[in-house]
C-alpha cells in the first residue's frame, strides 16, 4: 500500500506539472490583458507602461522562469484584477466549490442507490421504467434553464425559497443550488447503480443468500450492493471532480463565490496568476480524491490490492 | 465504466432473418421504438432542414417579435412560436439540429476514436507510454474546458469545426480510460493469449480480437456523452464562449432563450425539450442494445411481459 | 416490505419541500438599510478607480466625495467639497475648500490633505482608472496656499477643470500610496464596513458627516450575474435596488424605471478600408437601418435615435442634425452609384459585434446584419469577448484587417463633449479611424474656449462629422432598466450609470 501510494504520488505530482506548463502557455495565448485594465481611452505610452510594469512585454520564457522562481517560493503570484495574493482569492473560493460538490455527491449517491436498487430489484416494471426515463430526462436538461426556472418558480412565483446568494450558508440557500447540481450525477449514477445490482442480483452469491433465507433487504442493501458499489464509486469520484471544476454555472446564476466562477472571471479577465492558481489548486484537490478512490477501492475489493 | 464489463458483446446471433428479428426485439420495447423514430425524425431534420428551411429561419420580422406558440395565425411555421427577432421558432430548430447534430457527433466520434486507440495502446503495451497516456489524462481532465474554449475561440473564430475541437478534447480521458481498464483485463483472456500464442502480432492483436469486445462499452459511454457535449455546448454559449450567431444550435437557442424566461418561456423551452428528448432517445436506444445484444438479457425482450426476478 | 421501501424512497423529496416551506419568506429587509444587487462583484473598492460604475455606484459619493459635483442634467458645475473656485490666470486654478469636514478616521479635511489625495490619483505609478481615463495627457501640480485654499497649477490651460475635478474623489490622507485599497476611507455620509469576498460590501452611515444626515442607516452590495435573478431578487424583497436590468426583465412599471444612462450606441465604420471609404456607401449604411422597427423591441420603446456620439445634456450636442430616415430604396441607389464608379461594394464587410456590450445585443446586430444583407450589402457577423474587440477597437490597428463595423457604445456623463471628440474622432485618437483637418482644428480651438463659444464651437464639429463625414452608423442614445423596492422613495436619474447616492434614497 505503501509504495502504491507513493506512485500515485509521484505520478500526480507529474500530472500537475504538465498541466501547469500547458496552462501557463495556453493562457497566454488568449491575449494580453492590457486592454481589459486599462480604459478604452488610456494613452499609448499608458498602456506600453502597464504592460511593462507587470512584464507582459517579456517573452513567454522568461515570464515562465520568473514564475517558476515565485512557485519555488510558495508564491503564486499577485492577481491584477483584485491587487491580492492569488492563492488567498483561490484559497477563499475552494471551500465553498467543495461544499457544494460534497453535499451534492452525498445527496445523489444516497438517492441513486436507493432509486437505482429498487430499479434493478425488478427490472421491466413500471417502477424501473419510470425511474430510467425520468433520471435520464432530468439529467439531459441544460442547466442553467433549470436555474432561472426554478428561481422564478420557487423564489418568485411560490416564494417558498430564496432567489439566490449563500445567506450565511443557511439551508434554504442550498437547496436550489443543490438541486440543479445534483440532476446530472443523480440521473448518470441511477443508471450505473441499477446496472451494477442487476449483475450483482444475478451473481451466484446472491442466489447463495437467498437460499440460505437471508431477508430480501439484506440481499439488497448488504450482498448486492456491497459488491455492486465499485462502479458506482468510480462514476462518483469522476463527477465529484467534474462539479469541483465545473459549477460554474449554478456559482455564477446563485452567486456563490466558488473556484468555477473566479476560474471564468479569470480566464475572461485574463488575470493569468488567478487561472494558474486555482487550476493548480484544484487539479491537486482533484488527485487527492482519486487517490482517496483508489484507497477506497482497495478496501472494498481484496483482488485490486495487490495489482 | 465497470458496470458495463459484463456486457463485453456477443454480437446479436441471427437464426432467423437478421432485420426481423431485429425490429422485433425492438418493438418488444415500446421506448425504444419511439426512440428510433424520433432519432431517425432529428436525423432527417439534420439533413434536409437546412436546404429546405435554410432562408426561412433568418428572416426576421420584429412585429413577429416573442409571437406565442400553438396557433396557426400566421401559419404553420409559427406554430411554436417565434424568436426575438420574429422568426418562425419551427424553422430554426429544424435548421439548428444541423449543427447541433454535427457537432455532438463529430466531437464524441473524435473523442472516442483518439480516446480509445490511445487507451487501447496504452493498456497494451502499457510502460512508459501507458504511463504518459494516463497522464495525459489526467492533465485534460483537470484542465477547465473553458480555458480551452477561451484560447481557441480567441485564436481561431467560433466555428463548429473549432468548438467540435474543443469538446471533442474535453471528452477524450474518459475513453482513453475506460479502454485502458477494459484491455488490462481482457489480455489476460485466454482467446488473446491463444492469439498471441499463435504468433499474432501486437497490432493485430489490438485491432482484430481486443478493439471488437471494448467496443460495446465504448459506444454506451458514446451515447451517454452525446447528451453531455449538447449540454456542454450549450453552457459554453450561456458563458459567452460558445458558438455565436449567425450560426445556430439548439444548445445556443436555449442560452440566448433564457433572457426571456419570464415573457416569452418557449424561446428557451422548445430547444431544450429537444436536447432532452434526443439524449433521452439516444440513450433508451443504447439500453436496448445492450439488453438485445447480451444472450443473457435478452429474454426480457422476447418474453411479452416481464417475470418477477 | 417493497411498500415501506418505496415510501422511503418518496419521502426524501418531500421532506425537503416541507422544510423549504417552513424556513421561507425569513429574508425580507425591512430595515433601514438598503441593499442595492450590483451585475458584477467590484474588483476592488479603491476610490481611484470610482469611475467604473459598478465601483462608482459603491464609492463615489458615497464613502468618497469630489471637490465639485457634475450635475449630469446640463453639465453644470456644483459645490461639494469646494465651495468655491476661480481662474487664477491660464494655468493655475484656486479652489476654496469647505471648512468643519472631517474623515471617517478622523483626520482633517484640508488643503494640505487634499492635495495628497490628488496626488495619490495621479500616481503615474499606479493604473488609477480616474487619471487614464480623463487626466491622460494633462499633468497637474497642486498645492496648498493655507488651510482651505487650494491651488492647482497645470502645464497647458484647462479651462474646464472644475468639470475634471468632478471625477476624482478625495480618499483620506492614511489610505496607502498603493492602489487596491481594502480599506477606503473618505469624507461621504457613508463609511466603508466590511467587504466579505465573493458575498457583500457593507457601509455605515456615518455620524459626523458635514452635511444633511441621510435617511439610509446603512447600505449592503451583492451581486448576481444574470438580470433575472436580480430582478427576482426585488420582486421578494430581498433587494432594494437593481440598478442595471434588461429590457424585458423590466415587466413592472411600479417598480420599473427607465432612465438615460448617458451611453451612445452606434457601429464605428472603418474609414479607412473600400468599399467603407466611399461617403455613398456609408450613407448607404446609415440608410439602410430601420431604427424605428427595433425601438420597442430589441431595444427600450424609450431610447432616442440619436445624431451625435454625445447625449443632449452635453455642453456642444448639437439638437438641429437630422436622423437617418429608413430609405432602403436609397441605399440601393447610392450603393449602386459607388459601384457604377468603381467602389468595390461587394467586398466583404465584416460587422463585429461584441457580446453582452449592452442588453440584447447580440439580438441587434442580427437584426442590423440582416437589414444590411436586404439592402444589398455583402455583410458577415461576427460576436467576439471584451478582449479581441478592444484589440480591434483601438490603435495601433492590424495592416491586414479588412472593411468593419463594429458595435461600440460610448459613456459621456461629464458634461463636455472633450471627453469624446478627441479620442473618436481626432487624427491622433485612439479610437479614431478618420483623419479630417478641419475636425482637428475644431477640436484644438474648442478645447482652448469656455462657455457659448466652446460650445459653439463642438456643435460645428458634430455638423461636420454628422453631414460631411459620416463616421457611423448611428443608432441611440440607450435607456437603462433599474427595478427598485416599492419601500423606497428614489428615482434613477442620468447619474444612476456610474453611481448610486444612498443618502438621496428616502424610505416609503
Amino acid at each position: 500500500m505503501g509504495t502504491y501510494l507513493a506512485r500515485r504520488a509521484v505520478h500526480s505530482f507529474v500530472s500537475l506539472a504538465g498541466l501547469l506548463i500547458l496552462v501557463f502557455f495556453l493562457a497566454r495565448l488568449t491575449g494580453d490583458p492590457t486592454n481589459l485594465y486599462l480604459p478604452l481611452d488610456a494613452t499609448l505610452e499608458a498602456r506600453q507602461e502597464f504592460a511593462e510594469r507587470h512584464g507582459f512585454n517579456d517573452p513567454v520564457i522568461v515570464q515562465f522562469g520568473r514564475f517558476l522562481s515565485g512557485l519555488a517560493e510558495f508564491d503564486l503570484g499577485t492577481s491584477i484584477r483584485k491587487h491580492r495574493p492569488a492563492a488567498d482569492v483561490v484559497l477563499e473560493a475552494i471551500p465553498v466549490t467543495l461544499g457544494l460538490a460534497a453535499v451534492t455527491m452525498i445527496v445523489a449517491l444516497l438517492g441513486a442507490i436507493v432509486v437505482g436498487s429498487l430499479a434493478a430489484y425488478r427490472p421491466g416494471r413500471i417502477f424501473d421504467r419510470l425511474a430510467s426515463v425520468i433520471s435520464l430526462a432530468s439529467a439531459s436538461a441544460p442547466d442553467f434553464w433549470v436555474a432561472i426556472t426554478a428561481i422564478l418558480l420557487f423564489a418568485v412565483t411560490l416564494g417558498w425559497l430564496p432567489t439566490s446568494g449563500t445567506g450565511g450558508f443557511a439551508i434554504e440557500y442550498w437547496i436550489m443550488p443543490i438541486g440543479v447540481l445534483l440532476i446530472r450525477p443523480f440521473g448518470l449514477m441511477v443508471q450505473v447503480v441499477r446496472g451494477s445490482m442487476l449483475t450483482a442480483l444475478s451473481s451466484a452469491y446472491v442466489k447463495t443468500a437467498r437460499a440460505k433465507g437471508v431477508t430480501e433487504r439484506a440481499v439488497i442493501f448488504v450482498h448486492a450492493l456491497r459488491n455492486g458499489m465499485l462502479p458506482v464509486i468510480t462514476v462518483a469520484s469522476d463527477q465529484a471532480a467534474g462539479i469541483a471544476n465545473g459549477a460554474v454555472i449554478v456559482e455564477t446564476i446563485f452567486g456563490w463565490p466558488g473556484v468555477g466562477k473566479l476560474m471564468i472571471d479569470s480566464i475572461l479577465y485574463r488575470d493569468f496568476a488567478v487561472i494558474q492558481a486555482s487550476i493548480l489548486i484544484t487539479a491537486a484537490v482533484i488527485f487527492t480524491i482519486n487517490i482517496v478512490v483508489d484507497i477506497a477501492y482497495a478496501v472494498l475489493d481484496p483482488r485490486i490490492r495487490h495489482h | 465504466m465497470g458496470a458495463e464489463r459484463n456486457t463485453a458483446a456477443v454480437p446479436t446471433a441471427a437464426p432467423r432473418s437478421g432485420a426481423r428479428v431485429v425490429l422485433g426485439l425492438l418493438w418488444s420495447d415500446k421506448f425504444a421504438f419511439v426512440a428510433a423514430l424520433f432519432l431517425i425524425f432529428v436525423v432527417s431534420c439534420a439533413v434536409f432542414g437546412p436546404l429546405l428551411l435554410g432562408g426561412t429561419a433568418t428572416s426576421m420580422n420584429l412585429r413577429l417579435r416573442n409571437f406565442p406558440p400553438f396557433t396557426l395565425d400566421h401559419g404553420w411555421l409559427f406554430v411554436l412560436g417565434a424568436d426575438s427577432l420574429g422568426r418562425s421558432m419551427l424553422a430554426r430548430l429544424m435548421v439548428a439540429s444541423q449543427n447541433t447534430i454535427a457537432v455532438a457527433a463529430a466531437a464524441v466520434a473524435f473523442a472516442m476514436t483518439v480516446g480509445g486507440v490511445l487507451g487501447l495502446m496504452a493498456g497494451f503495451l502499457g510502460g512508459w507510454f501507458g504511463n504518459i497516456v494516463m497522464r495525459l489524462a489526467d492533465i485534460i481532465m483537470s484542465f477547465p474546458s473553458l480555458l480551452i474554449a477561451v484560447v481557441v475561440l480567441y485564436m481561431f473564430e467560433p466555428r463548429v469545426a473549432n468548438l467540435v475541437l474543443v469538446l471533442g478534447i474535453t471528452r477524450m480521458p474518459i475513453y482513453m480510460r475506460t479502454s485502458r481498464a477494459e484491455v488490462l483485463e481482457i489480455r489476460e483472456r485466454p482467446f488473446v493469449a491463444a492469439a498471441r500464442v499463435m504468433g499474432a502480432s501486437s497490432f493485430r492483436v489490438v485491432f482484430r480480437h481486443v478493439a471488437p469486445t471494448v467496443l460495446p462499452t465504448l459506444t454506451t459511454i458514446a451515447a451517454l456523452d452525446f447528451a453531455f457535449v449538447m449540454l456542454a455546448e450549450s453552457a459554453l454559449s450561456f458563458l459567452g464562449i460558445g458558438i455565436q450567431p449567425p450560426e445556430i444550435t439548439w444548445g445556443l437557442m436555449v442560452a440566448q432563450g433564457r433572457n426571456y424566461l419570464n415573457v416569452a418561456w418557449w424561446l428557451a423551452f422548445f430547444p431544450g425539450l429537444a436536447i432532452m428528448l434526443t439524449t433521452l432517445s439516444l440513450n433508451l436506444l443504447s439500453s436496448w442494445l445492450r439488453i438485445a445484444a447480451d444472450p443473457t438479457q435478452r429474454w426480457r425482450l422476447e418474453i411479452p411481459r416481464g417475470r418477477d426476478g | 416490505m417493497k411498500w415501506r421501501m418505496t415510501l422511503f424512497g418518496l419521502s426524501l423529496p418531500l421532506a425537503a419541500g416541507a422544510l423549504a416551506m417552513m424556513i421561507a419568506g425569513g429574508a425580507v429587509a425591512q430595515d433601514k438599510t438598503v441593499t442595492v444587487v450590483l451585475s458584477e462583484e467590484p474588483d476592488i473598492v479603491d476610490p481611484c478607480e470610482s469611475s467604473r460604475s459598478n465601483i462608482g455606484r459603491i464609492v463615489k459619493q458615497n464613502i468618497t466625495e469630489t471637490l465639485t459635483e457634475i450635475d449630469p442634467k446640463d453639465g453644470s458645475i456644483t459645490p461639494r467639497l469646494a465651495t468655491a473656485w476661480e481662474q487664477v490666470d491660464e494655468l493655475t486654478w484656486r479652489f476654496t475648500l469647505r471648512e468643519g469636514v472631517k474623515f471617517h478616521d478622523g483626520s482633517d479635511f484640508n488643503a494640505e490633505n487634499a492635495v495628497i489625495a490628488i496626488n495619490r490619483t495621479l500616481n503615474p505609478n499606479q493604473d488609477c482608472e480616474v487619471r487614464l481615463k480623463f487626466f491622460g495627457n494633462i499633468k497637474l501640480m497642486p498645492a496648498a496656499v493655507d488651510t482651505y485654499t487650494l491651488e492647482v497649477k497645470t502645464e497647458t490651460p484647462q479651462p474646464i477643470l472644475p468639470t475634471l475635478m468632478g471625477t476624482m474623489t478625495i480618499t483620506g490622507p492614511k489610505t496607502q500610496e498603493a492602489k487596491g485599497t481594502q480599506n477606503p476611507v473618505g469624507t461621504g455620509p457613508y463609511k466603508f464596513v466590511s467587504w466579505t469576498p465573493g458575498q457583500e460590501v457593507v457601509l455605515e452611515r456615518f455620524d459626523g458627516y458635514w452635511g444633511d444626515k441621510p435617511e439610509a442607516e446603512g447600505a449592503r452590495y451583492i451581486w448576481r450575474n444574470e438580470s433575472a435573478v436580480r430582478a427576482a431578487m426585488v420582486a421578494t424583497g430581498e433587494a432594494d435596488i437593481a440598478p442595471n436590468i434588461a429590457l424585458q426583465d423590466a415587466t413592472d412599471p411600479k417598480m420599473d424605471f427607465s432612465y438615460f444612462n448617458s451611453e451612445t450606441s452606434r457601429l464605428r465604420i472603418d474609414l479607412t478600408r473600400a468599399p467603407l471609404d466611399d461617403i455613398r456607401v456609408r450613407q448607404a449604411l446609415n440608410y439602410a437601418i430601420d431604427r424605428e422597427a427595433m425601438r420597442g423591441t430589441i431595444f427600450s420603446k424609450d431610447v432616442v435615435p440619436s445624431t451625435n456620439l454625445v447625449v443632449p445634456s452635453i455642453s456642444g450636442h448639437n439638437p438641429d442634425l437630422k436622423v437617418w430616415p429608413y430609405d432602403p430604396a436609397k441605399a440601393k441607389e447610392l450603393l449602386a452609384a459607388a459601384k457604377a464608379d468603381g467602389v468595390p461594394v461587394d467586398n466583404e464587410i465584416t460587422i463585429l459585434g461584441r457580446l453582452g456590450i449592452y442588453p440584447n445585443a447580440t439580438e441587434a446586430m442580427e437584426a442590423t446584419h440582416a437589414m444590411l444583407q436586404e439592402a444589398g450589402f455583402n455583410v458577415k457577423l461576427q460576436m467576439v469577448e471584451v478582449n479581441q474587440w478592444v484589440d480591434i477597437f483601438t490603435r495601433p490597428y492590424a495592416e491586414d484587417r479588412g472593411p468593419v463595423l463594429q458595435q461600440a457604445q460610448h459613456d459621456n456623463n461629464s458634461g463636455d463633449a472633450v471627453f469624446t471628440v478627441f479620442f473618436k474622432y481626432g487624427c491622433e485618437g485612439p479610437q479614431s479611424t478618420i483623419c479630417d483637418k478641419e475636425i482637428d482644428r475644431l477640436i484644438a480651438e474648442a478645447s482652448a474656449a469656455t462657455g457659448d463659444k466652446r460650445r459653439e464651437l463642438w456643435q460645428a464639429l458634430f455638423r461636420r462629422l454628422h453631414e460631411d463625414i459620416v463616421p457611423d452608423v448611428m443608432m441611440f442614445h440607450m435607456v437603462g432598466y433599474t427595478r427598485i423596492n416599492p419601500r423606497l422613495d428614489f428615482t434613477p436619474s442620468l447619474s444612476t450609470n456610474s453611481e448610486l447616492q444612498i443618502s438621496q434614497i428616502k424610505f416609503n
